[in-house]
């Protein structure tokens, strides 16, 4: 279920990019759930035109994905197949992403593959022909663009997994039987763990993927005689709704290269960044050595990974992690017996499990640590050392422990302690529960608990709070400072120029702190 | 006839008026290391004396050095009375890292600099390593008990200048039977005393104490927040 401000904070999101109709009918959507178009304009009191282009505009900006239904219907003529629209909440957060995914692009492709994956990202979705008629468009002098090396770089691009064909434009949703159960969901790639329910947001996006072989592989022929395909998806038959999808195949089998539709993929976006991420923090603990060795493994192992939060990379050989490692310009000066060393650093961290003279990543463990270091830093700053060493120490043991005990074990004050538990209660730090002894006499004892699932989302909602605040306080500062913004720099002086330096620093310092709080949302939301 | 002393082996070599010495057998009779509160004392009293009485009667046993105050950790207003040859109990006094009913803050911070010196130098370290260097370094007077140098160790893990390892038996750990427990310094990062600032404790409203009452168009919002304001304060 979505936090308050992570609704909040999506709507902004949607409302700073298309305008408050589109951000009316999101919203509508984030806080009733799925709706058809009907309900949608129920609920808006928008006119059917109006919610129409703006579902088409979410759709189109993959903010949106439309999905059927069957309703069972008395009458002769069979079950009705109904449309309704459901948000995708992730695909909303990951708009505000897009420099990074870009500067991830420029790490690894050239100038041509970023600026075709710019494409995809400002306009959402693009034919092949689209892309070239935009490339065209922005063409310069001595830098011409032509059809094949364009296409050259859009199978570059979905080899890699950065850019995929869109998804159906309406899947059918088979109700799920009661021996199957939402958490059994066989295959499932975006249930978390077993026992976890999927949302309906996750079965429909799995409901709309083309087959993986599909997914990423890029039409070629030009079949120009070939029909289109029929975009209404009613006609599939239950169980098939994977092997149609509407923008692919038709009858004759030949795809339409003018006809099918690409994105970026996010997945594979957000895949990088969790394994920079994890990069970034053993360097942070340990050194540039385990941070090559750990990217070396990486590097080795992520094609293999099939989801996102991939809990474990695939096992390694200390003799293969070494060939990976060698093969970058920061990993040749390393030995062998210098890779062993950082191996063994690695495993003490518990970053990497050792058996079988075998090495694998224990990424669950990486990001665990970078949380709770990311909730302690916030605890310290917020509530002083000495809450912090209480947060550590219940946060350690996992369970509940007496005022007393919490204040000898972490040397605070008997007199401090109970104040400092009872303010880290209040603001949803901890849980808490009275325990009355009846004895000789009455005594009653306070417990205190740190429960990570709990705490973890209210810590999420505080960063999506944290990300709205920062994005109302910047448009309030250029607001205030729109003329001096518009006024040409020769007409600037004086107290004016100290003003206008002001706001560029000002603007620098929110954009920037913008981008590293995203860090913590992908830290505890994507990863 | 004059007043002789009897010889008594428990009682006291100066004389007590009868008072001194009903207020002093209560004290003494009391769990020894525990003491008995002031009040409590005066209801054991068999006879009801005045309040007067009672006070000047308690100042005189402590100035004959007979008893001592101290104070109870759970409750400083609430003075215990016990011989002076009896050390107060744990449950009383706090225990070794207590003086006067406060934290010995001072005492708990040189303990916890000599283990953490004693860690580094040691690289790997068991609780017997720290204990046995700390006496051997003779940076104290007293000894200090292994219980009281787990005490410390244990907080300067949640300090996050050390961490808590097992010992695998080879490399650093050689000599260390496997499976026991070791600490180590920590290199980076939380060295030092400050754990890293993260991302969300770099910006105002990560580290808000008004978060809760924050919200887009309120009275405190991020347009009127005054954080923001000196943050933004160039």
């Amino acid at each position: 279920m979505l936090t308050e401000y992570g609704t909040k904070h999506a709507v902004h999101v949607i409302t700073n990019h298309f305008g408050d109709l589109v951000a009316k009918v999101c919203e509508c959507l984030l806080r009733k759930g799925p709706l058809t178009r009907q309900n949608v304009k129920r609920y808006t009191e928008l006119s059917d035109e109006q919610v129409k282009n703006a579902l088409l505009v979410l759709i189109q900006q993959n903010c949106v994905q439309a999905f059927t239904t069957e309703q069972p219907d008395g009458f002769a003529d069979g079950p009705k197949a109904n449309t309704q629209y459901v948000v995708l909440f992730d695909n909303i957060l990951h708009r505000v992403r897009f420099a990074k995914f870009l500067t991830i692009l420029s790490q690894e492709f050239d100038q041509q593959c970023v600026e075709l994956v710019q494409g995809l990202l400002e306009h959402g979705r693009l034919t092949l022909k689209q892309m070239f008629d935009r490339a065209k468009s922005s063409e310069k002098e001595g830098n011409l663009v032509d059809l094949d090396s364009l296409r050259e770089t859009l199978v570059k691009l979905v080899t890699a997994h950065y850019v995929e064909r869109c998804p159906a434009s309406e899947p059918l949703l088979m109700p799920i039987s009661e021996e199957e159960g939402p958490a059994r969901k066989k295959g499932s790639k975006s249930a978390k763990k077993i026992g976890e329910p999927e949302t309906i947001e996750q079965q429909v996006v799995e409901a709309a993927l083309p087959m993986e072989a599909m997914r990423f592989s890029v039409v070629t022929n030009v079949e120009s005689d070939v029909g289109e395909k029929e975009k209404n998806s009613n006609n599939v038959t239950p169980g098939e709704k994977r092997k149609h999808d509407v923008l692919e195949l038709d009858e004759c089998g030949v795809a339409d290269e003018q006809s099918v539709v690409y994105r970026a993929n996010f997945e594979g976006f957000i895949r990088r960044l969790r394994h920079k991420g994890c990069i970034d923090h053993v360097r942070a603990h340990l050194d540039d050595g385990a941070a090559n060795v750990l990217s070396a493994m990486l590097q080795a192992t992520s094609s293999a990974e099939k989801k996102v939060k991939t809990k474990n990379s695939v096992p390694l050989s200390l003799s293969s992690i070494y060939e990976e490692v060698i093969k970058s310009e920061a990993g040749r000066n390393m030995t062998l017996d210098h890779v062993r060393a950082s191996l063994v650093q690695l495993g003490e961290l518990s970053f990497v499990d050792a058996s079988s003279d075998s090495y694998s990543i224990d990424f669950e463990k990486i990001i665990e640590i970078a949380q709770n270091e990311e909730v302690e830093s916030v605890v310290s700053k917020r509530y002083g050392r000495d809450a912090y060493r209480i947060f550590r120490l219940l946060s350690k043991s996992g369970r509940l422990l007496e005022t007393d005990k919490i204040s000898d074990t972490t040397f605070v004050e008997k007199k401090d302690a109970p104040k400092i538990l009872y303010k880290l209660w209040k603001d949803g730090y901890l849980l808490m529960e009275k325990l009355v002894v009846t004895g000789a006499r009455q005594s009653q004892f306070l417990l205190w608990k740190v429960n990570r699932q709990i705490l973890w989302k209210h810590v999420l909602d505080e960063m999506f709070h944290a990300a709205l605040n920062l994005s109302l306080r910047v448009s309030y500062e250029l607001d205030r400072e729109k003329e001096l913004l518009n006024l040409p720099a020769d007409k600037r002086t004086g107290p004016l120029q100290d003003r206008y330096n002001r706001i560029r620093k000002v603007r620098i310092l929110l954009e920037s702190s913008q981008m590293k709080l995203d860090d913590a949302i992908l830290l505890f939301h994507d990863f | 006839m004059s007043k002789r002393k009897r010889p008594d082996s428990n009682a006291p070599s100066d004389s007590l008026t009868d008072h001194e010495r009903l207020i002093y057998d209560v004290i003494r009779s009391n769990k020894q290391d525990m003491g008995i509160w002031t009040r409590d004392m005066k209801r054991e009293l068999k006879v009801n004396l005045p309040d007067n009485i009672v006070t000047k009667s308690i100042k005189s046993l402590q100035n004959k050095s007979l008893i001592k105050e101290v104070v109870n950790i759970h409750n400083k207003g609430k003075k215990h009375l016990m011989a002076v040859e009896f050390e107060p109990s744990k449950e009383i006094s706090g225990g070794a890292w207590y003086s006067e009913g406060s934290l010995d803050t001072e005492f708990i911070k040189v303990v916890k600099s000599q283990c953490l010196k004693q860690i580094i130098k040691l690289k790997v370290a068991t609780l017997e390593g720290i204990s046995d260097s700390i006496k051997r370094s003779g940076a104290f007077k007293v000894d200090l008990t292994k219980q009281q140098i787990e005490e410390i160790v244990r907080a300067v893990v949640l300090d996050n200048q050390i961490m808590e390892v097992k010992s695998n038996g080879s490399g650093e750990f050689t000599n260390i039977p496997v499976g026991k427990v070791c600490y180590k310094n920590v290199s980076k990062g939380g060295g030092g005393g400050e754990p890293k600032t993260g991302s969300s404790a770099s910006v105002p409203c990560g580290v808000c104490p008004q978060i809760n009452f924050c919200t887009p168009d309120g009275v405190i919002s991020p347009k009127t927040c005054v954080y923001y304001t000196k943050w933004l304060d160039f």
